[in-house]
């Protein structure tokens, strides 16, 4: 049995010599950057493509959407508010140059949520839980002036065109992997869509200023949302990029960069709210 | 976010446990190797003086699951291939216990040595989702003792 034998195998031979966390964080940053490279490109190609739908497109889209929006209200302080809200809007249109086919149709909602949002087919919804919180018209135009603008630049259906598209494609990555994997992938993916609304916030919030002007000849008030929402929400601000709206300390900042820049006045005054406007 | 918070946690534990089992394991291997060196093992076939010798069939196999870690690390690499550097480790550990637990049971049969040496591996919970899966290697072979 002589030429048989054992020889002792050198340790390290059947394993490549990598780090395992060196491995890790080449893998996760990698991947990592193909999808939202990837992700990104498409959300902005899908983005790109939707604006292009005829408004008239998304009137009758929205349309299925309408039992979704507040209905006419029933009481009449209610429909007074309403009327006075889509005269508003109305107003601010024509300062903003809106183009004829771009109607719009504001809803109001008696709930105490404090909002005002813009969705697809020209539709603005505006809760009473808003005004309620503002000091004067001037506050209230420059919300919806902002809501308005997202409308005029077809914000909400480039919104839904990227959300389809990148909810297709992580969908579609979803079928890899293990439950971890996909999570962590559609985490990824998510991050592009949230900061690209942020530019078009800002889009928004400096056409509303431009509005302001054209419509009072003064921004006076245009932060008093802004400054109210920051008054309430001393603590637990989340951070920047994860939010869809910019920082409001942020708003507040460009807001009076603008009124400075535009000082003309030395106390510009601000239109009132009209009485039937309050919540009781 | 918890369900991220919680995934990292998994992460960490996986590679926290997963490297102190490995690192132990491998000094125990490389010990016991020494302590076994005198029981040879050849995948020959055909076993040399066989009519002074007797035969007996031992075996030893071992179950290893898989960490979090690893099994994470692995879901990546194959998405653009490569080697899979962090079951490779894994594999090897299987397969040195797996013979480690065979030449143990030859020194009990009273054998010097281990013919015909064969290894088998299987994946446990294959294909189950969101299982942590388990390697396991089975050696087996001829262990041969002089005749009485």
């Amino acid at each position: 049995m002589a030429e048989y034998e054992n020889p002792q195998i050198p340790e390290g031979i059947n394993v490549s010599p990598t780090h395992p966390l060196k491995d890790f964080a080449l893998l996760v940053g990698g991947i990592s950057a193909l999808i939202l490279v990837a992700v990104l490109a498409l959300s902005l190609l899908a983005g790109q493509l939707a604006r292009h739908v005829p408004f008239e497109q998304e009137r009758a889209l929205a349309g299925s959407l309408s039992r979704w929006l507040p209905e006419t209200p029933a009481q009449p302080a209610h429909r007074e508010r309403q009327q006075y809200l889509q005269q508003l809007a109305d107003r601010l249109a024509t300062a903003m140059d809106l183009p004829p086919e771009m109607t719009l149709t504001v809803h109001y909602s008696a709930s105490n949520t404090v909002n005002a949002l813009a969705t697809l087919g020209g539709h603005i919804v505006v809760f009473q839980g808003l005004i309620d919180t503002l000091p004067s018209e001037n506050a209230l135009a420059m919300v919806m002036a902002h809501e308005i603008a997202h409308i005029r630049h077809r914000h909400p259906i480039v919104a839904m065109g990227r959300g389809f598209a990148v909810m297709f494609a992580l969908s579609s990555l979803a079928g890899i992997g293990d439950g971890a994997m996909q999570q962590w992938l559609t985490g990824v993916g998510m991050l592009p869509i949230l900061s690209f609304s942020r530019s078009q916030e800002e889009q928004a919030d400096a056409d509303a200023l431009q509005a302001m002007l054209r419509t009072y000849s003064h921004v006076g008030d245009a932060a008093a949302f802004f400054e109210h929402i920051a008054r309430q929400q001393t603590t637990g601000e989340p951070l920047a990029i994860f939010s869809t709206h910019p920082g409001h300390e942020e708003r507040i900042e460009r807001i009076r960069q603008f009124a400075q820049s535009q000082a003309t006045q030395a106390a510009p005054t601000s239109v009132p709210l009209p009485d039937f406007m309050k919540s009781e | 976010m918890y369900d991220l918070i919680l995934f990292l946690v998994l992460l960490l534990l996986g590679y926290v446990f997963g490297q102190r089992a490995e690192k132990r394991h491998f000094k125990s291997i490389i010990e016991r190797e020494q302590t076994l060196r005198d029981i040879l093992v050849f995948s020959e076939r055909r076993i040399p003086d066989e009519d002074q010798l007797e035969g007996i069939l031992v075996s030893g196999n071992v179950v290893i699951s898989v960490d979090f870690f690893k099994r994470f690390v692995a879901s990546l690499r194959n998405l653009v291939g490569g080697r899979v550097s962090s079951y490779e480790s894994l594999l090897e550990r299987a397969r040195r216990e797996a013979i480690l637990r065979m030449k143990d049971a030859a020194r009990r049969k009273g054998a010097t040595a281990v013919w015909n040496l064969r290894l088998e591996t299987a994946s446990i919970y294959k294909g189950a989702q969101n299982a942590v899966g388990a390697v396991e290697v089975v050696a087996y072979g001829t262990a041969v003792r002089q005749r009485r």
